[in-house]
C-alpha cells in the first residue's frame, strides 16, 4: 500500500472501488500486539500478548470484561479500544436491565459492526483503529467474533489478530477441527501455544500475556499470573519431551500486505460460521 | 394537581382536588379505567403453564361486552392475560407485537422468553407509573422456554413477582386460598384444569363482574392452545334460594 491521491477522505472512493482510510485502519490492527481467540462448544478462551511500553511502565490492558458472559481481546489503537468497550458494557447492562437476561452475543456484535461502519460513512469522522475478538456465551452456544475497522465481523472457530499473528493462524489451521471437543484446559494450552507462536522465539512467561475465559458455569474472567504460568511450564516439558514437535514452529511469515483481499472487505457484513479457509484473514 | 376550596352552603368546607389532566397544553392521562376485565388466574403445572380468564368487558357495573379475548399468546413463548382497563391491555399487545417482531427480524436463533418480556412489562409499566399515567391493568404472563416454566404477574404500578400460582383482581382473594391448598407441582393438565375450573367456579358465583363464558389457555414447550369459549355448569337450587321472600312478608 502506498500514498495517493484518493486516501485523503474516509468518504473518498478510488478508481478502484477501495476506501483506503478503511484499509489504513485495518493496518493499524495489524500493528498491534497478538491476539488469539479459540472456542469449543463449552467454552472460550482469549490470549494476548501484553506490551509494556518500557521496562519501567505497566503492560497496556487488552482484554475487557464486558459482561458476565462477554468479554473482549482487542488489538490496535487501545485507546479506541476502551472507548468500545465501554460502549458495548453499556449495550450489555442496558440489555439486562429491560429484559433481567444476557444480551446475546450475536446481536452485540452486530451493534458494534453498525458502530465502527457509520465511521467508515462519515467524512468529520474517522474509522475506529482497533480490531475485536469477541468472546461470549449465550443459549445457542459459545461464540467467537471478529470485528475489525470496516464495519465487517466474522464468526470464528479460532482467530488471531495483531503482529506475527500468522504464526498463530498456521497454528491453529491444523488443530482447529478438534477444538470442539476440546475441554477447556486443552483450549487454554493451545491458545497460550498460539501466543508463543507469535513471539519467534522469545520466551513466553505469564508476565507478558493475558488469558481469559469463559463458558457454560463460568463467567468471564481472567487468569491469574500463577495459572498461567503453569500451563506454560506444561508446555515447555512437553516440548522438551518430544522434540519431533519443533516442527510445530512454523517460520516467521511477514503479514501479507496484498490489497486485493482487503477488497472482500467492503462488501457487505457477512455472517459466517467460519473455519480458517475464509482467510482473506489478512482483514 | 391543585385543591380548591369549596364551602358548602352549610359551613362545611370541602376541598376539591382540579387535575391538571386536561390543562391548556391538551395533555391527557390515565385517571379511572372505563371497560375492565375481572380476575385471570394461573398456575404451572406439570407440562408447563396454564391461564384461565372469562371473556367479560364491564362497562362500570354493566356486563356490557361478552366475548373480549383476555388471554393473548406472545411470540413462541408466552401467555399474556389481562384484568383492568382493556384498551390499556390493547395498547399493551400492541408493544408487544413490535418487540416480538423486532426480535424475530434479527432472524438469528435468539428469541425472547417469558422471564424477558415479564421484565419487559415491568419496566413498562413502572416508567407509565411514574409518569402518573399509568396503564390500568395488572398482568398475568406464562410461558415455557426450553423446558424451563415461568410465571410471574405485574401490577399497574409496577409491582412485579413470580411464583407457582397467581390471580388478579378478587381472584387474589377467592382463588389463591384453594389454589395455596390444592396446589402441586406435578398436576397433569386435566387436573390443573379441574383446579382451575373449581376456581372459576368461585369466582362466577362471587364475583358479580363475572360472566360466564370461560377461556383456558396452556403453553407448554410444543406450543400455545388457547380453548373455545364454554360455560360451567352451576347450581341454584339451594333451598335457602327457595321462595326468596319467605322470611319478610310484603315489599320489603
Amino acid at each position: 500500500m502506498f500514498r495517493n491521491q484518493y486516501d485523503t477522505d474516509v468518504t473518498t472512493w478510488s478508481p478502484a472501488g477501495r476506501l483506503f482510510q478503511v484499509e489504513y485502519a485495518m493496518e493499524a490492527v495489524k500493528q498491534g500486539a497478538a491476539a488469539v481467540g479459540l472456542r469449543s462448544t463449552s467454552h472460550v478462551v482469549l490470549a494476548t500478548v501484553n506490551k509494556a511500553a518500557s521496562d519501567l511502565s505497566s503492560h497496556q490492558r487488552k482484554v475487557f470484561k464486558i459482561d458476565d458472559h462477554i468479554g473482549v481481546a482487542i488489538a490496535g489503537l487501545t485507546a479506541d479500544g476502551r472507548v468500545l468497550s465501554r460502549y458495548l458494557r453499556n449495550e450489555c447492562i442496558n440489555h439486562s436491565f429491560v429484559y433481567e437476561s444476557p444480551l446475546p452475543v450475536s446481536r452485540l456484535v452486530v451493534r458494534l459492526a453498525d458502530k465502527a461502519q457509520v465511521c467508515t460513512q462519515r467524512s468529520w469522522k474517522r474509522p475506529f483503529g482497533v480490531g475485536l475478538l469477541v468472546a461470549g456465551l449465550d443459549e445457542t452456544g459459545a461464540h467467537l467474533y471478529y470485528n475489525c475497522p470496516s464495519g465487517n465481523y466474522f464468526e470464528y472457530q479460532a482467530f488471531a489478530i495483531g503482529s506475527r499473528s500468522q504464526a498463530a493462524k498456521t497454528f491453529m489451521e491444523r488443530r482447529f477441527e478438534a477444538f470442539n471437543g476440546y475441554s477447556r484446559d486443552e483450549l487454554i494450552k493451545d491458545a497460550l501455544f498460539a501466543i508463543k507462536e507469535t513471539l519467534q522465539g522469545e520466551k513466553l512467561t505469564s508476565s507478558i500475556c493475558t488469558v481469559a475465559v469463559v463458558g457454560i458455569g463460568e463467567p468471564f474472567h481472567m487468569l491469574d499470573q500463577k495459572t498461567i504460568q503453569e500451563v506454560i511450564d506444561s508446555i515447555d516439558i512437553k516440548e522438551d519431551d518430544a522434540s519431533a514437535a519443533a516442527a510445530d514452529q512454523a517460520p516467521m511469515q511477514e503479514e501479507d500486505k496484498s490489497s486485493e483481499a482487503a477488497a472482500a472487505d467492503q462488501a457487505s457484513m457477512q455472517e459466517e460460521d467460519k473455519s480458517s479457509e475464509a482467510a482473506p484473514m489478512d482483514i | 394537581m391543585e385543591r380548591l376550596a369549596i364551602h358548602h352552603a352549610n359551613g362545611m368546607e370541602m376541598v376539591a382536588v382540579k387535575d391538571s389532566a386536561i390543562s391548556e397544553n391538551g395533555t391527557e392521562r390515565t385517571l379511572y379505567p372505563y371497560v375492565t376485565g375481572t380476575s385471570v388466574i394461573g398456575m404451572k403445572y406439570k407440562d408447563g403453564v396454564i391461564l384461565a380468564a372469562d371473556m367479560g368487558g364491564s362497562y362500570g357495573s354493566t356486563l356490557r361486552y361478552k366475548s373480549v379475548e383476555r388471554i393473548k399468546h406472545i411470540g413462541k413463548h408466552s401467555l399474556l392475560g389481562a384484568s383492568g382497563e382493556i384498551s390499556d391491555f390493547q395498547e399493551i399487545l400492541r408493544y408487544l407485537d413490535e418487540l416480538i417482531l423486532y426480535d424475530n427480524m434479527w432472524d438469528d436463533g435468539n428469541s425472547l422468553g417469558p422471564k424477558e418480556v415479564h421484565n419487559y412489562l415491568t419496566r413498562v409499566m413502572y416508567n407509565r407509573r411514574n409518569k402518573f399515567n399509568p396503564l390500568w391493568n395488572s398482568l398475568v404472563l406464562g410461558g415455557v422456554k426450553n423446558g424451563q416454566k415461568y410465571l410471574g404477574m405485574v401490577g399497574m404500578i409496577g409491582t412485579h413477582f413470580e411464583d407457582n400460582h397467581v390471580a388478579t383482581g378478587f381472584g387474589n382473594h377467592l382463588a389463591r386460598p384453594i389454589l395455596r391448598a390444592e396446589w402441586r407441582e406435578d398436576l397433569s393438565f386435566e387436573e390443573a384444569v379441574k383446579l382451575l375450573e373449581k376456581c372459576l367456579l368461585v369466582l362466577l358465583y362471587r364475583d358479580r363482574s363475572a360472566i360466564n363464558k370461560f377461556q383456558i389457555a396452556k403453553i407448554t414447550d410444543e406450543g400455545v392452545t388457547i380453548s373455545q369459549p364454554y360455560a360451567l355448569k352451576t347450581y341454584w337450587g339451594f333451598s335457602a334460594f327457595q321462595n326468596p321472600s319467605k322470611g319478610a312478608e310484603g315489599s320489603w
